[in-house]
């Protein structure tokens, strides 16, 4: 039920930390949208602003369109999910999640009722009547939703919500935020540096770095297009490889990469993209699953080189690979049995190579 | 539509200089800051300039401005410099000795033995009780004629007859020491346990793996360790004890002769006996940067040791 | 064979060895914890017992320990001074003359100064709560310009020996004519024990999560709500250790009383103590007792909290 615009907005902090630098942001209604980064990029920053929980030091900040620069956090229509769940601990569970409400003067059988609905939606109705410390990890963590949902808000915040909890617990817990999003009709905004929590919850990903966005687009643009090699990194597991060379236009037949003896000749959609770039020095970007192990696609197509490592992981392996000292890992699957030391050839599929400046690291393609 | 946005823009810069969380900040602390403004900066300040002028209550229409004369006055007058020598005696002998027994107080709280908790409410009652009844106690503790002091000494045969205690001037400041550190030490002893509570256990284990005797230990590991415990506690008994008055107002009044004239007593005495205000305040100036000084040369010298 | 015998009597030997140094150490300790105790109780010990001694026994050489006959009468003589009409020379308590026990005319004002340094210690105690849980809260979960700076005003003013501020107090609190009167014992004392308490709460909230803060506020809190309605019930023991420290620094405190007060209507119990200890006619035994009734309650209230006393001192040395 909100639309949230970030116009040109500045968070300087009074030790002179730049904290969010010129940041311009249109959260649409009902978007589920995660702000990705590592740790000091600014993203909590950006959510607690949207809480007004932190002051915007210039530029404005518009909830639909009133501008909300000053408004304090209890005049916002937000509630907020935590890392740490921050539950009252003098408090039982039913009044923990129904303080939202009784702060709004809600009468008390509507708090009554949607308390217990909440509750049963959370599967957490028996526990009412416990206090926090009595409870697990998982629970605490529901009753952190229970207590945000309940307040119907117009934004929903969600601050790094699922990363105290175990690893099975997070992938169904995943699922959950998604089904509430889906249930609640609401702006939700996610913060996390966790790049698969990312790319499964939301509509629109927002990348940042030093307080500024580097990105914004939806899991596939981010993953399948990013902007820099910063984005690049960020998104792919084994991240994605790099290799440095020249691109090569003159006799005509076809715009190549080259980097010693590795030659790939580039498609003709990437290569539309490079014209008058003879010689120029660019980064090469392949994602580690973007290699095929049976060299069908004939020269022009294929990496050579010799096997560092070899790392099963269940479903496929990770190939440790050496190219011109250089360590590029590769995902390829468990069915063909490589041994250390050996030489390799894999092919590449040339239509999802990603080209970078080579200074700037800017993406030449998007 | 924009109009009304740049508008509130427009306003919102100044409130941008004092928002929400500014203004709660000023509101919260207004009343803490006004307290202390007006009940120990203003004092202060006024007093600063109150040592400017000869100010005698005796003639209180008369109060002309002298410059830095009640400063140099002080400086001259040989009485001043006998407080600050009884003073910095009364503060060195109870500062070390309260730093020993508090040191040998925290140590033997630190073990584990039954009845260790009620040892620990014990000390506690020396810290409760008022400076004034602590003063009535010794009072009558030294007192020459019925005193238990000379009671037990009595009967323990270690004098042949009674003694006078606080009329003697050779005493005098020590036997009130020793009154300032009964009841001095329980904080202190408490403030050294925390420190030694802090120091980790593997730290001994590792010096028992290198074969260090218990002493060897004590000296290596937990003497250091305790640092910034006992620099804590130099600096707030050196602290209380340069400003101590209650004692010296009712075991000796300053007495016999100047022995326990300290420097509290003297300013006690300067103002409100000869109710000279001017050089009171000079006084009180003067010790407050000094203790002020002696605080920030503690932290200087025992900091770059820790 | 040999190296067999010999590692087992080297074994023996260390056991034993063991086994002395323990029992040293424990005797070390029995001996600590019993001079500690004779050091700590003794005198307070000597204080009571005298107090209920009659000014014929008190003045027995050497003294009686324990009292041969005990009596109430001087804690009599507190309590019950002020239904007597007037205690004059003639009238004094009718004992045995050559004793030359004397209560003094101002026996009756002692439960009058009681309850005069009753009634500043909880103004002192309710103004310090007033005025330093915001503060303190403030300090430490909103990031304002000019935070750190407050925090070390806060720790200066902490600095200031009272003795410097007795002459410039007593020059504004005369101009006020506020003098004989208990305001501005409150004033002075609530300037003089406020810092403190700020620090033990200061240092208390700061151990409270940032996020519950937050979390109350978006919950819909303002400033102060949060602070009343979520940082309060969690921070009660640095509040009862606030209380302990400003009441008793109350209760206890002597300098500026014995500036600002003149008669019974403001005087609090230890001016009134002090003046008993340099009047020379008064019985030693009723001396006693009055210091004795000046002990109790801050006793009490010691041992009944130590707990809260032990982390509140710790808690606010740590800081300043």
């Amino acid at each position: 039920m909100a639309r949230i615009r970030f116009e040109n907005v500045e968070k300087k902090y009074a030790n002179g930390f730049h904290a969010v630098k010129d940041l311009n942001l249109d959260i649409r209604d009902k978007e589920f949208l995660v702000l990705l980064g590592p740790s000091g990029c600014g993203k909590s920053t950006t959510l607690n602003m949207i809480a007004g929980l932190e002051e915007v030091s210039d530029g404005n900040l518009l909830f639909d369109d009133e501008l909300v620069n000053y408004t304090p956090p209890h005049k916002r229509d937000v509630a907020m999910v935590f890392q740490s769940y921050a539950l009252y601990p003098h408090k039982t569970v039913f009044d923990n999640i129904a303080f939202g409400l009784q702060m709004r003067k809600a009468p008390r059988a509507e708090i009554e009722t949607r308390v217990r609905d909440a509750a049963r939606k959370l599967e957490i109705e028996h526990l009412l009547d416990r206090r926090p410390s009595q409870l697990s990890g998982g629970q605490r963590q529901r009753v952190a939703l229970g207590r945000a949902m309940v307040r119907d808000p117009a934004v929903f915040l969600m601050d790094e919500p699922l990363s105290n909890l175990d690893a099975a617990l997070r992938i169904s817990m995943r699922a959950e935020i998604k089904e509430l999003h889906q249930q609640m009709q609401t702006t939700f905004v996610y913060v996390t540096h966790d790049q698969a929590e990312a790319l499964t919850l939301a509509d629109r990903i927002v990348v940042m770095r030093d307080g500024v966005v580097q990105q914004i687009g939806s899991p596939d643009d981010i993953y399948e297009r990013p902007k820099n090699t910063f984005v690049a990194s960020f998104l792919g597991s084994p991240p994605i490889n790099y290799i440095d060379g020249v691109i090569e236009d003159r006799n005509g037949d076809g715009v190549k990469f080259v980097r010693g003896d590795l030659m790939l000749t580039l498609p003709e959609e990437i290569a539309a993209k490079l014209r008058h770039s003879d010689r120029r020095e660019v980064r090469l970007g392949i994602r580690a699953e973007d290699v095929d192990e049976a060299a069908q696609g004939g020269e022009g197509t294929i990496i050579r080189g010799k096997v560092n490592s070899v790392l099963p992981v269940g479903s496929d392996q990770f190939l440790g690979f050496d190219f011109y000292g250089e360590e590029l890992f590769f995902r390829v699957s468990k069915d063909l049995s490589h041994k250390v030391g050996e030489d390799v050839a894999l092919s590449v599929d040339l239509n999802r190579l990603h080209l970078f400046d080579k200074d700037s690291g800017q993406s030449l393609l998007w | 539509m924009a109009e009304v946005v740049h508008q509130q823009a427009g306003r919102g810069r100044l409130r941008a200089m004092f928002g929400y969380e500014e203004r709660s900040a000023i509101v919260f602390l207004a009343p803490v800051m006004a307290v202390l403004m007006g009940v120990a900066v203003f004092p202060i300040l006024y007093s600063f300039y109150l040592s400017f002028f000869r100010m005698k209550l005796t003639r209180p229409n008369r109060t002309p401005f002298v410059w830095f004369d009640n400063y140099t006055d002080l400086f001259t007058n040989e009485l001043f410099w006998v407080s600050v020598t009884r003073t910095v005696v009364f503060a060195v002998t109870s500062v070390t000795s309260i730093a020993v027994v508090a040191l040998l107080v925290a140590l033997l709280l630190n073990q584990n033995f039954r009845g260790r908790r009620i040892l620990s409410t014990i000390i506690l009652i020396p810290w409760a009780i008022p400076y004034v009844a602590n003063a009535l106690m010794w009072k009558w503790i030294y007192d020459s004629g019925y005193g238990a002091l000379n009671g037990v000494l009595y009967q323990l045969d270690f004098i042949d007859k009674y003694m006078v205690w606080l009329g003697d001037q050779d005493k005098t400041i020590f036997l009130i020491a020793n009154a300032f550190v009964w009841k001095e030490v329980p904080l202190a002893a408490i403030l050294l346990l925390v420190s030694l509570k802090s120091i980790p256990s593997d730290l001994y284990q590792a010096a028992r793996v290198d074969g260090a005797t218990v002493w060897q230990r004590f000296f290596h590991v937990t003497l250091p360790a305790m640092k910034p415990g006992f620099m804590l506690v130099m600096i707030y008994e050196t602290m209380m004890a340069i400003r101590h008055f209650d004692l010296f107002f009712i075991l000796t009044e300053g007495g016999p002769g100047d022995a326990s004239h300290v420097l509290s007593w003297h300013i006690y005495v300067e103002t409100f006996r000869n109710l000279s205000f001017g050089s009171g305040a000079a006084m009180s100036y003067v010790l407050a940067l000094v203790t002020f000084a002696l605080s920030y040369t503690f932290i200087r010298t025992l900091g770059r040791k820790v | 064979m040999t190296d067999v015998s010999q590692t087992r009597t080297g074994g023996i030997d260390y056991r034993r060895r063991q086994r002395l140094s323990r029992i040293a150490h424990s005797l070390v300790i029995l001996a600590g914890a019993i001079v500690l105790t004779i050091y700590v109780i003794a005198p307070v010990t000597w204080l009571v017992s005298s107090s209920f001694q009659t000014e014929a026994e008190i003045v027995s050489v050497p003294p009686h320990w324990i009292p041969d006959e005990p009596t109430l009468q001087n804690f009599e003589a507190i309590f019950t001074a002020q239904e007597e009409e007037e205690i004059t020379y003639e009238t004094r308590s009718g004992q045995d003359p050559a004793a030359g026990g004397f209560i003094p005319s101002t026996a009756k004002n002692l439960l009058p100064a009681m309850w005069n340094s009753f009634i500043v210690a909880t103004l002192v105690v309710i103004l310090n709560l007033l005025v330093g849980v915001p503060a303190a809260y403030a300090l430490a979960k909103i990031r304002f310009w000019g935070r750190d700076g407050s925090v070390y005003f806060i720790l200066i003013t902490r600095v200031i020996p009272d003795i410097a501020l007795v002459v410039p107090f007593f020059l504004v609190i005369r101009k006020l004519g506020m003098l004989d009167s208990i305001f501005s014992l409150v004033l002075t004392y609530l300037a003089v024990t406020v810092p403190f308490s700020v620090f033990i709460l200061l240092q208390y909230f700061e151990g409270l999560p940032d996020e519950l803060d937050k979390a109350a506020r978006v919950d819909g809190c303002s400033r102060f709500q949060a602070l009343v309605r979520v940082f309060l019930p969690l921070s009660l023991p640095s509040l009862v250790a606030v209380v302990l420290f400003t009441f008793l620094t109350s209760w206890n405190e002597f300098l500026l009383a014995l500036m600002f007060t003149q008669t019974e209507a403001s005087q609090t119990l230890p001016i009134l103590l002090a003046a008993f200890t340099s009047d020379f006619t008064i019985s030693f035994s009723f001396i006693n007792a009055a210091g004795v009734l000046a002990i109790v309650p801050p006793v009490i209230v010691a041992v009944i909290f130590e707990r809260y006393i032990v982390s509140g001192l710790t808690a606010g040395a740590v800081k300043g």
